[in-house]
Order: C-alpha cells, then sequence, then structure tokens
C-alpha cells in the first residue's frame, strides 16, 4: 500500500476511510471520468439496432464526425451548411451574451461590493430569488412579455411608436433577453467576492492623484477584479452555449441552438452515436475557446472557481 | 462630474436592472389573476382565482410533483454524501493529485448539462447491456438515472459549499476525540458532524433547489418518471395557460416567503448577539433584555406584510366569485364576434357575387367535372382558397357558419375545383 493511502487509512480509521474514499471513486471515476468516455468512445460508432452491438459491424467510425462537416452522403451541398451554421451561430450568439451581461453586471457588482449598509443585503436577496424560480418559469414569464400580444407590444403600440405587433421571437430578441436573465446572478457573485475584497483606499489614493472615474476602473478596479470577471464569464458562456430550456421556449421556429440538434438526435432521430459526437464537439469547441481566451487575457486557471 | 448627477444615475441603473430582474416575475404573477384564457396583463378582463383550481386538477402536474419530490430526496442524500467526502478528500489529499483532483470535481459545473444527461444515457445503457439486463431493469429506470445525472454536478456545489466550512475546522479536535478513546466513526458523528451541521443544511436546501429546476440533464435521463419540470417545459412548448402562472405564482411567493425568513432569522441572531456584547456584566447574570423580533429588522417587518397579503389573497378567493364578470366579458365577447362575423359576411356577400359574374361568364366548362359536388353549402365560407381543398370538407360539419344563402356556390366555383384536383 503506498505511503499517502496508510496515512489517509492512519488519519481516518479504517471504515470512515473505506466510505469516504469509496464515495469519492464513484463520483469522480463512475458518474464523471467513466461517462465521458463511454461517451467519448459512443460517437465514434455507427448507429445499430440493439442485438447488432457488439457484432461485426460495430467498428470505429469517424462517420458521425464527418456527418457535421458534408452532411449525408450523397447530399446536394458539400458541407452541411445547415448544421454547421447553427454551430456557429450558438458560439456567436453565447459570446454575445457574455459580453452583454458583463456590460450590464459590472456596476451592480461594483456597486454592491464597494457600498455598506443594511440595503445591500435586501438587494442580494432580490438578486437571488429569480435564480430559485424555476428555468422554465423564467423563460415562460419572458414569453408573456415578448409575445405578439405581449406586455411590450400592447405597450409600444398604444403609446404609438410602432402600429403594428413587432415579432421579438422570431428576431430572436427575445432568446438573447432569455439567456441573459438566466445567468445575471452566475456573473454578479463572482465579480462581487473579488470587488468586495478590494481596499477602498486604493480607490481613494487613484482618486487623489486626479485619475478620472473610468481610469480607476480601467487601472485599478478591473485588473484586481479580472479572476472574478474570467471566472463570471467563463460560467455564463459554457452555459449559454449549452442551454437548452431557453432556446426552446423562446427561440423562433425558424432558429435553432446547437443543443437543440443533439436534443433531435437523440429524441426524434433516436441516433444516439450521432447525438454524442455533436455533444462532445459543443464540450470540446467549448473549452478550447474558454482556455483561448485565457490565454488571451492573461489569466490563470487556478484563479477560476476562487 | 457632479456628484450628484453620479448618484442618481447609479440609482436609476439600479432601477432598470431590478426592472428587468424582476418584472418579469410580476407580470408572470399578475397574469395568474386574469381571466383571459391566454396569460396576458392588458386587456385585463376579470380578477379570478380559477386556474389555480385547474391546476390542482391537472393530474400531470401533480405526478410531476411526485416524482420531483423523490429524484430530489434521493439527490439530496447521494450528493451531500458525495460532497462531503469529496470535500474531507480534498483536505487530506496528497498535494501533488490536489490540482488535478480538484479539476475533476468541479469540472462538472461547467459541462454542459446536456452532456452529463447525455454521457450519463449512454453510460449506464452500457453497463446494463454488459450486465445483461432487460430494458426495464433497475439501472435502466428513470428516476435512478436522473438521480444519478444529477447528482454528478450537484455534488460539485455541495462540494464548494461545505470545504468551505471544513477550512475552519480544527483537526486538533478530532485528535482530542481520538486521544479520549473514541474510534474514528464515533469522532466523526460526534464532533465533526455537529460541526459541519449548517453547511450541510445550507448543502442540502442547494441541492434540493437545484434538481428540482434542472431541466437540461433530466431531459434525456427522466424515462417515464418525468418531474414537475419537464411536465412544464412540455406545456409551455406547446401551448401556454395561465395555469402555468398560478403555478408560477406559487412558487415566487414560496421564494419569497423562505427567502424573508431566512433573512429575519440571520438578522435576528446578528441583533441578539450585539445585544449581548453591549450588555453589562449584571445584565448577563440576571435576565438580559433581548431586542424585540421586529426592532431594526426591515426583513421581519417585510415578512409579516408578506404572510397578512397572502392571507388576504387566500380569504378573498375563497368569498369572491367572479362569475358576473366573467359573464359580462363573455357577453361583450360575443358581441364583438359578432359584429365581426357581420362584416365578414358582408365582404363575402360581395366576393361571392363578384365571383358568380366571373363564373357566368366563364360558361359551364366546369360543369363537365367529375368531381361529385360537395352539397354542404357551406363551401363559400370557409373559402377554400385560403384553407386548401381538403380542410374544407371537414370543417363545414364541425361548426354552424353564419351564412348559408350562397347554396351551392362554394361548388360549382371554379377555384375549388382547382384546388381539389
Amino acid at each position: 500500500m503506498p505511503g499517502f493511502l496508510k496515512e489517509f487509512f492512519n488519519r481516518n480509521g479504517t471504515s470512515m476511510g473505506l466510505a469516504i474514499l469509496g464515495l469519492v471513486l464513484f463520483w469522480t471515476i463512475g458518474l464523471i471520468i467513466l461517462p465521458q468516455l463511454s461517451m467519448l468512445d459512443f460517437s465514434f460508432r455507427p448507429n445499430l439496432p440493439p442485438p447488432e452491438i457488439g457484432g461485426p459491424k460495430d467498428v470505429y467510425t469517424l462517420e458521425n464526425y464527418k456527418y457535421l462537416i458534408y452532411g449525408p452522403e450523397g447530399g446536394s451541398q458539400s458541407y452541411n451548411s445547415v448544421d454547421l451554421r447553427v454551430f456557429f451561430r450558438t458560439l456567436l450568439a453565447a459570446v454575445c451574451v457574455t459580453i452583454f451581461n458583463l456590460i450590464l453586471c459590472y456596476p451592480i457588482a461594483y456597486y454592491l461590493g464597494q457600498s455598506k449598509g443594511s440595503h445591500i443585503r435586501i438587494f442580494a436577496i432580490m438578486l437571488i430569488i429569480p435564480y430559485w424560480i424555476n428555468e422554465i418559469l423564467r423563460a415562460f414569464a419572458l414569453r408573456i412579455i415578448f409575445g405578439e400580444t405581449g406586455v411590450l407590444n400592447t405597450l409600444f403600440m398604444g403609446l404609438g411608436i410602432w402600429d403594428t405587433p413587432f415579432d421579438f421571437i422570431r428576431n430572436d430578441i427575445a432568446l438573447y433577453a432569455g439567456l441573459g436573465y438566466a445567468y445575471i446572478l452566475l456573473m454578479i457573485f463572482p465579480m462581487y467576492n473579488v470587488i468586495e475584497s478590494l481596499d477602498g483606499n486604493q480607490i481613494e489614493a487613484a482618486r487623489d492623484l486626479g485619475a478620472p472615474w473610468w481610469r480607476i476602473h480601467w487601472r485599478v478596479v478591473i485588473p484586481y477584479a479580472k479572476p472574478g470577471i474570467s471566472s463570471g464569464c467563463t460560467m455564463v458562456f459554457m452555459l449559454s452555449a449549452g442551454a437548452l430550456a431557453a432556446p426552446q421556449i423562446l427561440g423562433g421556429p425558424s432558429s435553432l441552438w446547437f443543443t437543440q440538434l443533439i436534443y433531435q438526435q437523440f429524441n426524434d432521430n433516436n441516433d444516439w452515436p450521432q447525438g454524442a459526437a455533436y455533444a462532445i464537439v459543443l464540450l470540446v469547441t467549448c473549452i478550447l475557446f474558454v482556455l483561448a481566451m485565457m490565454r488571451l487575457f492573461k489569466v490563470n486557471m487556478g484563479d477560476i472557481g476562487k | 462630474m457632479n456628484n450628484s448627477f453620479l448618484r442618481i444615475s447609479i440609482w436609476v441603473y439600479l432601477a432598470i436592472f431590478f426592472l428587468y430582474l424582476l418584472g418579469p416575475l410580476v407580470i408572470m404573477s399578475v397574469t395568474a389573476f386574469n381571466s383571459s384564457a391566454f396569460p396576458r396583463m392588458t386587456p385585463w378582463e376579470c380578477l379570478t382565482f380559477q386556474w389555480f383550481g385547474e391546476l390542482f386538477q391537472d393530474q400531470r402536474i401533480l405526478n410531476g410533483i411526485k416524482n420531483s419530490l423523490i429524484i430530489g430526496a434521493g439527490t439530496v442524500v447521494l450528493s451531500v454524501a458525495m460532497g462531503l467526502a469529496g470535500a474531507l478528500m480534498l483536505t487530506q489529499i496528497w498535494p501533488k493529485l490536489r490540482a488535478t483532483y480538484y479539476t475533476i470535481i468541479i469540472a462538472p459545473i461547467l459541462i454542459p448539462g446536456v452532456v452529463l444527461g447525455i454521457s450519463t444515457l449512454v453510460f449506464w445503457d452500457r453497463i446494463n447491456r454488459m450486465l445483461g439486463l432487460g430494458a426495464d431493469s433497475f439501472l435502466s429506470n428513470g428516476i435512478f438515472l436522473t438521480v444519478i445525472g444529477q447528482s454528478t454536478f450537484i455534488a460539485s456545489y455541495c462540494m464548494l459549499v461545505l470545504v468551505a466550512r471544513l477550512q475552519r475546522y480544527d483537526i486538533a479536535l478530532t485528535e482530542a476525540a481520538l486521544d479520549l478513546g473514541a474510534s474514528h466513526a464515533q469522532a466523526f458523528r460526534k464532533i465533526l458532524l455537529p460541526f459541519m451541521r449548517p453547511a450541510i443544511a445550507s448543502a442540502a436546501v442547494l441541492a434540493f433547489l437545484a434538481s428540482f429546476e434542472n431541466y437540461n440533464t433530466t431531459t434525456f435521463t427522466f424515462g417515464e418518471y418525468p418531474t414537475l419540470t419537464i411536465e412544464l417545459a412540455q406545456k409551455v412548448r406547446y401551448g401556454i395557460t395561465p395555469a402555468i402562472s398560478a403555478l408560477a405564482f406559487i412558487i415566487v411567493a414560496l421564494t419569497v416567503f423562505f427567502a424573508l425568513l431566512n433573512e429575519a432569522k440571520l438578522k435576528r441572531q446578528e441583533l441578539v448577539a450585539v445585544a449581548r456584547k453591549k450588555a453589562t456584566v449584571e445584565e448577563l447574570a440576571g435576565k438580559i433584555k433581548l431586542p424585540s423580533f421586529f426592532a431594526g429588522n426591515m426583513a421581519a417587518v417585510l415578512l409579516v406584510v408578506f404572510a397578512v397579503a397572502t392571507i388576504t389573497v387566500v380569504g378573498t378567493a375563497t368569498a369572491y366569485n367572479p362569475g358576473q364578470c366573467i359573464a359580462n366579458v363573455k357577453e361583450q365577447k360575443r358581441l364583438e364576434a359578432e359584429q365581426r362575423i357581420q362584416e365578414l359576411r358582408k365582404q363575402r356577400e360581395e366576393q361571392r357575387k363578384k365571383r358568380e359574374a366571373e363564373a357566368a361568364e366563364q360558361g359551364d366548362a366546369q360543369q363537365s367535372a367529375p368531381k361529385p359536388s360537395n352539397n354542404s353549402g357551406f363551401g363559400n365560407v370557409f373559402a377554400p382558397n385560403a384553407l386548401g381543398g381538403d380542410a374544407e370538407e371537414e370543417s363545414s360539419d364541425t361548426e354552424t357558419p353564419p351564412s348559408n344563402n350562397g347554396g351551392f356556390g362554394g361548388a360549382f366555383d371554379p377555384n375549388s375545383l382547382q384546388n381539389d384536383q
């Protein structure tokens, strides 16, 4: 038995040690690592009916990945333009949602982090309450507002700003508002945590030395808050790229989210390997994108999640 | 820059921000009380509580709540246990492995829920097949899969909550207990567990809420046990009714209630602690005068206001009967509809005349067509051009359209024949 394991059992006793070790191994290996590997393996296999699985036809193939790029074999187009367009649109939209959330939430996080008083706690409750309401219901609420006879259209038509109902859903405005809405807390919270620990004297000093307010933020607050900002952006980006409920409810009929394609492969086409391949592509692309952004803005991996 | 200008703009910004955050919830809650069959604020028809009644008669919703509670309980137990074990492991793991281990257990938070759901489904399906079990075995049961899938990432949340408290734990306490002859299990149960209790409680609440509202993972794993969230999503996607608003109102009210209750309790504890600190020795020896529950406790005051409002609403609901108002609105709608039908009828009449004139000009070319005539006589109303040829026959039986003076007008219409072919 290696030294550290022996020490571990000495410290926790045999039964407790076994219980802890068993649970941790079940979680890390049985629930996290193996299912991901299994999905990866599955994505390289052809779609076979259950009796043929493990048979001679069950060989590794790149077919599922080729399908995403080139489309069905013998198709009229040389690229699978529909799926690829959905894929890039999803990534681009997720980036836009992230930037929108960052701009929206930074002032709030700064204000909450730097001001003292009991009203801050009430603000915190008001921030958290929407987060505990069901994701579906939040999307539903936005649909009531953005619908054709919804609150916004009634309001603007009543005011005479436009006279035919504007279709927010078909123009994807409802979708972006819904995605931004869903992850506000995840953006604010990490930023707030960091900004709260910023010594107010630093801001005072910068102000005394004559810096205008925007330069204080640019040179003092933002560099200090960088770990929080990157945590928030990472979470919002990953979650909005992987969102399923909001696109299903708020998305227009012609606009798809990449997760909806995965959902269709699983539930409508019953092509699990294809769906698994799409899921792998989404996961890997998102991780690579986040890592690239962190390299670009010189953020350490260790700072995330603090 | 002008200081007061900055202050005002901050407050305006805060107001807009919270309007964006809370406005949708308020509007959704209000639509639960409008008698309009489509959830909307305007036009306001009648104050009604009928949607709540409808909600509680919906078997699928009730069944969904039951499944959600079962799955939530399973997820809480599994993910708190795994989170605690993971946190304990994190404090003692070999330093070289620590970074890798931390990355692995934190990763499920960032992995899209869709991916977690798929990987759970694929992996356990494979295990099931390897063990040679049938499609209805325990391992492919919706409840089992959902609990497993949700726990994968909810355990990470629990771990984060628990590790924050565990870092303040003094390991010497456990050592002292062991020196005094306790077994490891006893030391864990009597020393560590009581210390961790507040963190375990908040982790459990967090886990339950996260499980209750999860959609992305559950949608792949639920099998034959749809949770409340799944049922809601189905309903919202295929036609929305104010009954969903009613459910939303209940959830919003419960959330607000418990948030205020929690805040009031925390504030009270703080105030009591401050009072204890300030008290003199005599006061401490005798009875110390604690601040009353409401003094300086805004959350408690809000809580009471909220409770009174809820009681009022429920009280009104039992006494209030919107029947008359609904009847009025219905009558008004009927009149409006009639007016619209009149207008339509006029338009149709003119169209028909025009068409008849055209048909007369074209002569009897269409008389020789082999199509058997549609002698329901209503064809003209359901303009064949708009509905398409097939829909006409079905719809002409189901409803009684207001205008019937055309006789066989539709059947001899040349356009209708073209559509049918």
